[in-house]
């Protein structure tokens, strides 16, 4: 009966209430999507940045990633190779050249990142075969070279032009060749299409003169989850000549930017749940101070302070569940078709491509999440009731009775 | 044998700090079964007394003895628990809870003492027709007329069988013909379950029906 009441004296004032719940729903629905979309921009930025050219772990000459010369190349790589063709949690892998240069046009010039790949072996570990929006993927052309929208902009190209790239030898030397542009590609990362470029790891072997020499191992596992295993287990396999690094170690500012960016969110959720308990501790105070006779008759015939407390608490309660529960309903019928649709957010495309995100945010739903956020609300409109709820229980029977 | 007792009592309220001395000094007796109406003009602290003798107030000074055991050494939670078990109030106003329907008043104190809802429900119906108002049932109280409200509420008070029912001024939103029916329908319930009423009113229609009176003036007892 306790229920009932609490239930029926929600709905005294209907428009209080009504207003009360709306903003449980609305505050609700705010984190519903807001963490969706932080889940997808984050979840995006780590996607791209693993499958532009980060992959899950990377393996290196020990010291490589911290001084990236040509002559730090990988001590022995058929040992990599045979290790990880003998991993069963290894889904891919690609052997990679890579050296700092120049590429120039016949109108300009830049700093360059050059990749030397095996274009099959890359395409099984990085979406940049599926990122091409002019021309050709990489073959194993000799001359062959594809670049970035950004960086064809800057030098003035387009596919068929010749370039000139440039990097330093083992010897010390400039080497240098003619490549001609089969395709440009573009990725959600304009950084990456100003400054990468792929070549055939036989030309950059050639044109640094290194030989048959690799620098850098990009693996995707079978099982994302499972990257520190297989990163503790490749260590111990490939011993101390060799850096087996995960997308954690190479990533260590994007890293600390989506833990900073997680808990910005739950500032944000805590500012929303704030707000509402201010709501509802003015809601409830009205509420309570509409009803102090009724407190006064309720102790008359014998209802406990605890029973009254209790009382205005469950009120309050229950606008929690319903909010949560219409908040529920309203915040996932917005966002699932959304998680398909994704939110065009190209009106800041300039900020969103230089994180390495994309225009198109797909919204992520984490259970955990809505669980959370679930039972937020319902805390909130509970810690928004102990206030008025103990101004009830501190009313003298006698005054709330005869009170006008 | 004397349910309720005062020694000595007083009431002194501050009114815009000046003191209101609105009870001074009264030894009353009042024994089970008694009919007792407390009579007097506005201010005499009828009201006063009645709140102090049902453990709604506390005095300033003196005893108030309810079954011999002293009100004024208890604590909220204990006089609650003595109001749920042994008192029921009447009030001028009804103060029936607006939401919920006269059946639900009615059960309301039998669920705050854990009775189960059909044996409450089962038991608040059969009261409703000896008081014949049995077909409010299901209303609410805005649907229903003042007197039939302050029959609703002399179930509630009745309903678990307490020692003693307080009744400020019962009869004074009710017109003649509707307090008679409702006096009647009291002093029926002190008849039958050897209920104590003690009403405070200036009605001389209430007054007709004490067994005993008690006349207030100027917080002390003018007349027994």
């Amino acid at each position: 009966m306790l229920l009932k009441l609490a239930w029926r004296n929600i709905w005294r004032n209907r428009r209080r209430s009504l207003i009360v719940l709306t903003s449980v729903i609305v505050g609700l629905v705010a984190i519903i999507i807001s963490d969706g979309l932080s889940n997808g921009m984050i979840g995006q930025m780590l996607f791209n940045q693993i499958n532009l050219n980060i992959s899950h772990i990377q393996i290196h000459k020990k010291g490589f990633n911290n001084n990236k010369v040509v002559k730090n190349y990988i001590p022995n790589y058929k040992k990599v190779d045979q290790v990880l063709k003998n991993d069963p949690s290894i889904k891919a892998y690609s052997r990679r050249v890579f050296v700092t240069g120049i590429l120039s046009s016949a109108n300009n010039s830049s700093g360059v990142m050059i990749y030397g790949i095996d274009p099959n072996q890359e395409a099984n570990v990085s979406i940049i075969k599926n990122s091409m929006i002019e021309g050709s993927y990489l073959t194993n052309n000799k001359r062959d070279i594809i670049i970035g929208k950004k960086l064809a902009e800057k030098l003035e190209v387009e596919v068929g032009d010749k370039v000139v790239a440039m990097a330093n030898t083992l010897k010390g030397d400039i080497g240098s060749e003619v490549f001609r542009i089969v395709g440009i590609f573009r990725t959600a990362s304009s950084e990456f299409d100003k400054t990468a470029i792929y070549i055939p790891d036989a030309t950059e072997q050639s044109m640094l003169n290194i030989g048959n020499k690799y620098y850098e191992y990009a693996i995707i596992t079978k099982d994302y989850d499972n990257v520190g295993q297989v990163q503790k287990k490749l260590e111990t396999k490939l011993g101390n000549k060799y850096e087996v690094l995960s997308y954690k170690d190479l990533l260590p500012m994007l890293i600390y930017q989506i833990e900073l960016y997680k808990e910005t969110m739950w500032i944000l959720n805590v500012i929303i749940g704030l707000a509402l308990i201010f709501g509802i501790i003015n809601s409830m105070l009205m509420s309570v101070f509409e009803r102090i006779k009724e407190f006064g008759v309720l102790m008359s015939i014998g209802m406990k302070n605890s029973r009254i407390y209790s009382m205005i608490v469950t009120e309050a309660f229950i606008i929690g569940i319903v909010g949560t529960i219409a908040g529920l309903i309203i915040g996932l019928l917005l966002e699932i078709p959304l998680t398909h649709t994704g939110i065009d957010l190209s009106f800041f495309s300039t900020g969103l491509e230089a994180f390495g995100i994309g225009t198109v945010i797909y919204p992520i739903l984490s259970v955990g999440n809505i669980i959370l956020s679930s039972l937020f609300m319902p805390f909130v409109a509970i810690i928004g009731a102990l206030y008025p709820a103990y101004k009830a229980i501190k009313l003298e029977p006698i005054y709330a009775i005869y009170y006008v | 044998m004397d349910i309720l007792k005062t020694e000595k009592l007083e009431k002194t309220y501050q009114d815009n700090g000046v003191p209101v001395h609105a009870i001074k000094g009264i030894d009353l007796k009042i024994e089970k079964g008694e009919f007792l109406v407390i009579a007097g003009p506005s201010g005499s602290g009828k009201t006063t007394l009645l709140n102090l003798l049902g453990a709604l107030d506390k005095p300033t000074n003196g005893k108030v003895f309810f079954e011999n055991e002293d009100l004024t050494q208890k604590d909220k939670n204990q006089l609650s628990s003595i109001r749920l078990h042994k008192l029921g109030f009447i009030f001028q106003a009804y103060n029936l809870i607006p939401v919920l329907s006269a059946l639900e008043n009615i059960e309301f104190s039998m669920m705050l003492l854990g009775i189960p809802e059909k044996e409450r429900e089962n038991k608040a119906l059969t009261l409703m027709d000896e008081l014949g108002i049995k077909d409010l049932a299901h209303k609410r109280p805005n649907e229903m007329s003042g007197g039939q409200q302050q029959r609703v509420a002399v179930a509630r008070a009745i309903i678990n069988n307490p020692t003693v029912v307080l009744a400020d001024e019962p009869t004074a939103n009710l017109d003649s013909v509707t307090a008679g029916h409702l006096l009647d329908l009291m002093e029926q319930m002190n008849k039958e379950k050897n209920i104590t009423f003690i009403f405070s009113s200036h009605d001389k229609q209430v007054m007709d029906r004490a067994k005993r009176l008690l006349i207030l003036k100027d917080g002390r007892i003018d007349k027994s």
